[in-house]
Parts: structure tokens; C-alpha cells; sequence
């Protein structure tokens, strides 16, 4: 798990407003290796959602690049070169009922990027590729012929993860895949994506704000707060042994389904203050311990190494 | 026997919405009570019958298409399913508070905050304009916002969602109901807000002593706030008990199903998540018998044939499940929930078959 498949340097995505600008995404630099899962995790507002959408280009970015292996995502690009990005990156919606269109039957749904990507010679062939996909996320063929109002959300959602994999790609963003979804079904969703990257070999960016389902499904994990990610270590480590402030206090407000442990859980509050920033300081991403990388100033750099 | 801190009591009650399609069995005989300054957590998933139920307390159901088939929901002893519209606008806010789950959606856009927190005084006692905005500022700083004289002449969209939640806190308690129904009134939020949120509503039980109910699908909040727990499936309750029953001694196939399908911070990420296959029934047609058997890995030939009656585990805990009867075969839990599992103090020797829930 060492090659790198997407290297994102001082990623930046700005937006004009007429208010000012919004820094929604500054200065994000880090890695995605193949066949990992890299989780997201963050607040409303910090950014993880437009991290995601500049990474596929569904925003231009403001500055800064992406490099899917070794070849720069942004920057001009023969529409031939777009199609061949487009295919091997594909996204996985929050939302599974906005995100399916409502007056196309499973099958276009499913097919409209094998459409696109000349995939499927005869009509014949493309058929049977909607109808393998389906069974592959759990669906049946029968299905191929219905509109999205006939599913569950669970349904849904398997429907966009059958959407994704149709063009056969290497990297996956999933943004929020279950938050939409009931308690005993995001098990079912989260499942069939574990297996789907063991089988396929995917790359996952999986964005997500619930932090317990986070750790069950990454490898990695980087937490972002105000458009900068603030650290970046293994799942395991990051719970363990949690170095930054805030993401302390992120992990001491989940509730878990313990009593016991909530009777006894002190939530700890994010106050910025506590960096003791001096005059002109600004604070660095840097790595503490191999693989474990903390926001963090100088006095905090040897304090944590 | 029923005690004298008895708040709420629902007997048996059963609602149904006509449709195009049939009869939509929303909930089909659901038993609860709740006691003065108590907190019960109703759990399940979207479809559960666990909104309608909080509806249906304040009568908030359209009606039609819905109707109440059968049953009672006694408030103070008193039955609300007979009242009028105009005598249950004189519960509504006074005696009963609601939260909703969506903050901007219950928050009128177009009027300032410190109006919408008093109109319930206006509508339920006589008070002057003065006296009501010293009490809308009293609230704003209860619920802690802060410079709440200067909040209460602003508009909802200035504030931001934590807040506004707090707002609607804040217009829910203004009349000092005795029982507090919040449905989902931390999912729209983040996990800081949420925790936020949930320490103010522990905060605000002990200083005013409501009782609440609280509606979610968050088994990580029902550990945090409630005393008692129902679990609902398919339109009934299947299990209720107190907080430690329900995680640390489940009896109820689903809610195993449900305690074990959510990840843990200790599990690894290297076995599966056992998660519930299916989704939840139709209630135009719900099954016969146990409307869990058909995802159930535990279900036995009865539980396709035959209703499961309700099962006394202890004084507080009952579970409707056939599993319980005595000629069942013995099973056991999920590994996630064995592992969290413990003998409990006051848990009878064998479980005692009951009518209902008294």
C-alpha cells in the first residue's frame, strides 16, 4: 500500500461572494494510496464536501493540484483526456433520492456511463452489464426496468454505488454515502462497499461526519476544520492517541450506545486559543511520528515528538 | 395500579392513514407511560410508527387521511383522543412542548425570534406586550444564548443552526409544558451542536422538571439522555426497559439487530458488521405474526403463524418476542451484543408472560 494513486498539493478552492471570499477549501495537501480507504471527517462547513468535488473537478480549483497517477486532474485537457479522468473517478452522492433522476428508468441510470464511455458495443451487451452490476450490489435484474421512486433509500444508494462502478474505475468519492440512511441499513451499504474493495481493488475518499463508522471502514483518517485539514493519521492511532486539540474535542462529543460510558463522558471544548500562537507564527502541517501528521506550531511539534 | 407521578399513559393505540393503495397500519396497538420528570427514548427506523406516535400525543395527525382506530392517550388521567380541535389548542404548548427535527423549518421566517417564543404566552394567559419580552429574553438566556436582549429583536436567519435549535427550545418551554415530545432534535445537527444540545436538555429537565420524550434513531443519544427506552418495529413496541436493560441485557432479536449493526471505536474494521437484511414491512399489509420474523435469522415457524404476546423480563422490562416463551429453543446474541451483556440485579428467574404492559 505504498504507491501513491492521488497526490493533492496545496489544493485550494475559494469562492467569491459578494461578502468576501470564502476560504471553503486552503491549502490541503496529502495523500491517497491505492487500494486504501482515506475517511474525511469534519463539521458542516469545514470543507470535506468541496475537498471531494474539487478532487473529481466538479469545481475548478482556485489553486493547487491534483495529481491522479502522477497526471494533474486540473489544468487544461483535451476532452478526450476529461472522459478518460471521468471514467476512473467516479462519486457516490449523499442524498440517494436527489441524486438519481426521477424519469429514468435503473437500467439508463446505470448504463448512461457506459453510454458516454462507448463501453458496451450492442444493445444486447449493455444489458447484460446493467444486469451483472445490479446483482453485484445486491440488486436483481428484474429492477432494471423500474424508476427510483420504486426503491428504498437503501435501494437507492445501492443503485448510485452500481452507477459508480458501470465505467469499472479505480477511485471512489463517497460523500456522506449513508447518512441518509436508517441504522440497519447503512450496515448493509457499508458492507457491500468493504466487499466491492476487496474484490475490485478500489480506492476509497470516504466523507463522512458520523466519526464510529468513519473508523470502522478507513484506513486513514483526516479530520478537517475550517477549510485546513488539522490532522491526518492511521484510524487506530487517530482514536487512541488524538493530538489536536479539536480533534479531541470532535471525538469526546460522539455519543456511543453505552450507558455507562455516558454517565462518565466529559466533553472536551475546542478553544483555538490554547496554540499560544506567537507574533507572525503560523502553524505547519507536520509529522509527528511516521504517518501521524498534526496542525500544530513549533512548541507543539516537540511537545507531541 | 397506577401511581400518582404517572404523567402520560397510552393505552393500546392504534393508527391507521387511508390511501389509495389500502390501509396504512402507521402504529398497531403501541402501550407506554411516562412518569413526572422522566425521560423515555422511543427508538427505530424511518417507517417505525415512532413519529406518529409523537404526533398523535399532540394530535397533530391529518386527519383524515389518518384516524385513531383504537386506544387512549391519557394525559394526567385525562383522555385526549375524544378532545376537540379547540380544547386541544389549549394542551398544545401550555400543557405538552414540541421540538422538531428540522430548525428552519419550524421557525417562521419572517418574524422575529422574540415574537414566535411568546406568542404561545399571548394565546394560553393574559399578558402585557412589556412583561412577555422580558420573558422571551429570560428564556433565550435559559437556553443559553447569549446577549439575548439584543437576539430577541433578530430574525431566524441570523442565526446559526445550533442556535436556532436552541431557539425552538426556548419557544417549546415558554409556556412550562409538563411533557416535552422532541422528535429527532439532534440529527440536522453536528456532533459538537448535538452534544451541545443534548447537555442543555439534560440541564433544562433538572431546573424545570419536565418529563420528555425523545424521538431518534441515534442508539448513541438514547444511551446519552434517556431513562427509559421503547423500541419500536413495524407500528409496536418490542422492547422497552430501562437504559441499562436495553444495552446491557437485550432479549428482542431486533434490537440486537440494531445494537450490533453500528461499529464500535473498538471494533477493527476486520469483521463485518452484522447488519439487518431487507427493510422494514409494508404496513398496508403487515405480516402475520412477528413483523421482524422475515429478517430475522432467529424466527421459528410460530413466529409466522402467531402475534408474539409480551414477556415480563423484569418490573420494568418487557420484550415481545416468542423467544421468550419456555418451549423455545435457547439462542444466543450477535457477538457484538454477548460481549456488551451482563446480569442484571432485579432481571426475574424466567420470564413471565403478560397480557400488556401495565
Amino acid at each position: 500500500m505504498t504507491e501513491k494513486l492521488l497526490e493533492i498539493k496545496h489544493l485550494k478552492q475559494h469562492f467569491v461572494t459578494p461578502r468576501g471570499t470564502v476560504k471553503a477549501v486552503d491549502d490541503l495537501s496529502f495523500d491517497i494510496y491505492k487500494g486504501e480507504t482515506l475517511g474525511l471527517v469534519g463539521e458542516s462547513g469545514c470543507g470535506k464536501s468541496t475537498t471531494g468535488r474539487s478532487i473529481i473537478r466538479l469545481y475548478e480549483a482556485t489553486d493547487g493540484e491534483v495529481l491522479f497517477n502522477g497526471e494533474n486532474v486540473h489544468g487544461r485537457k483535451s476532452r478526450k483526456k476529461l472522459l478518460e479522468f471521468n471514467r476512473k473517478m467516479q462519486m457516490i452522492f449523499q442524498d440517494p433520492y436527489a441524486s438519481l433522476n426521477p424519469r429514468m428508468t435503473v437500467a439508463d441510470i446505470i448504463a448512461e456511463g457506459l453510454d458516454i464511455h462507448k463501453l458496451a458495443k450492442t444493445k444486447k451487451e449493455r444489458m447484460q452489464r446493467v444486469h451483472e452490476l445490479l446483482e453485484t450490489v445486491g440488486l436483481n435484474k428484474e429492477h432494471a426496468n423500474r424508476y427510483p421512486h420504486e426503491f428504498s433509500g437503501g435501494q437507492r444508494q445501492r443503485i448510485g454505488i452500481a452507477r459508480a462502478l458501470a465505467v469499472d474505475p479505480e477511485f471512489i468519492i463517497a460523500d456522506e454515502p449513508i447518512s441518509a440512511l436508517d441504522v440497519s441499513i447503512q450496515a448493509q451499504v457499508v458492507n457491500l462497499m468493504k466487499e466491492l474493495q476487496k474484490e475490485k481493488g478500489l480506492t476509497y475518499l470516504f466523507i463522512a461526519h458520523d466519526l464510529s463508522m468513519v473508523k470502522y471502514i478507513s484506513d486513514r483518517i483526516g479530520v478537517m476544520y475550517f477549510g485546513k485539514l488539522v490532522e491526518l493519521a492511521p484510524a487506530d492511532e487517530l482514536y487512541e492517541n488524538p493530538l489536536h486539540p479539536y480533534t479531541k474535542s470532535l471525538l469526546s462529543a460522539i455519543p456511543l450506545p453505552d450507558p455507562d460510558y455516558e454517565r462518565n463522558r466529559v466533553r472536551q471544548k475546542y478553544d483555538p486559543s490554547v496554540h499560544q500562537l506567537k507574533d507572525g507564527e503560523t502553524m505547519e502541517f507536520r509529522e509527528v511520528k511516521p504517518g501521524h501528521f498534526v496542525m500544530c506550531t513549533e512548541a507543539e511539534f516537540k511537545a507531541f515528538s | 395500579m397506577i401511581r400518582v407521578t404517572r404523567l402520560l399513559e397510552v393505552k393500546d393505540l392504534a393508527i391507521s392513514f387511508k390511501t389509495y393503495g389500502g390501509e396504512v397500519q402507521a402504529i398497531r396497538g403501541v402501550n407506554f407511560h411516562l412518569d413526572k420528570g422522566e425521560t423515555l427514548a422511543i427508538v427505530g427506523e424511518s417507517g417505525s410508527g415512532k413519529s406518529v406516535t409523537s404526533q398523535a400525543i399532540m394530535k397533530l395527525i391529518p386527519m383524515p387521511p389518518g384516524y385513531f382506530k383504537r386506544g387512549e392517550i391519557l394525559f394526567e388521567g385525562k383522555d385526549l383522543v375524544p378532545l376537540s380541535e379547540k380544547e386541544m389548542q389549549n394542551v398544545r404548548g401550555k400543557e405538552i412542548g414540541m421540538i422538531f427535527q428540522d430548525p428552519m423549518t419550524s421557525l417562521n421566517p419572517t418574524m422575529k425570534v422574540g415574537k414566535q417564543i411568546t406568542e404561545v404566552l399571548f394565546k394560553h394567559e393574559k399578558i402585557s406586550k412589556e412583561a412577555a419580552k422580558k420573558r422571551a429574553v429570560e428564556l433565550l438566556e435559559l437556553v443559553g444564548i447569549p446577549m439575548p436582549e439584543k437576539r430577541v429583536n433578530q430574525f431566524p436567519h441570523e442565526f446559526s443552526g445550533g442556535m436556532r435549535q436552541r431557539v425552538v427550545i426556548a419557544m417549546a418551554l415558554a409556556a412550562n409544558p409538563k411533557l416535552l415530545i422532541a422528535d429527532e432534535p439532534t440529527t440536522a445537527l453536528d456532533v459538537t451542536i448535538q452534544a451541545q444540545i443534548l447537555e442543555l436538555m439534560k440541564d433544562l429537565q433538572k431546573k424545570i422538571d419536565t418529563s420528555i420524550i425523545f424521538i431518534t434513531h441515534d442508539l448513541g443519544v438514547v444511551a446519552n439522555v434517556a431513562d427509559r427506552v421503547a423500541v419500536m418495529y413495524a407500528g409496536q413496541i418490542v422492547e422497552t426497559g430501562t437504559v441499562d436493560e436495553i444495552f446491557y441485557d437485550p432479549r428482542h432479536p431486533y434490537t440486537w439487530g440494531l445494537l450490533a449493526s453500528m461499529p464500535t471505536l473498538e471494533s477493527s474494521g476486520e469483521e463485518e458488521l452484522t447488519a439487518i437484511p431487507g427493510t422494514p414491512p409494508d404496513l398496508t399489509n403487515p405480516p402475520k405474526g412477528d413483523a421482524f420474523a422475515l429478517r430475522s435469522s432467529y424466527a421459528m415457524k410460530i413466529d409466522f403463524e402467531q402475534e408474539p404476546p409480551m414477556f415480563k423480563v423484569s418490573d420494568t422490562h418487557y420484550v415481545k418476542s416468542w423467544l421468550l416463551h419456555p418451549d423455545a429453543p435457547k439462542v444466543e446474541p450477535p457477538e457484538a451484543v454477548k460481549a456488551k451483556m451482563r446480569k442484571l440485579a432485579n432481571t426475574f428467574e424466567k420470564p413471565v408472560l403478560v397480557r400488556e404492559v401495565e
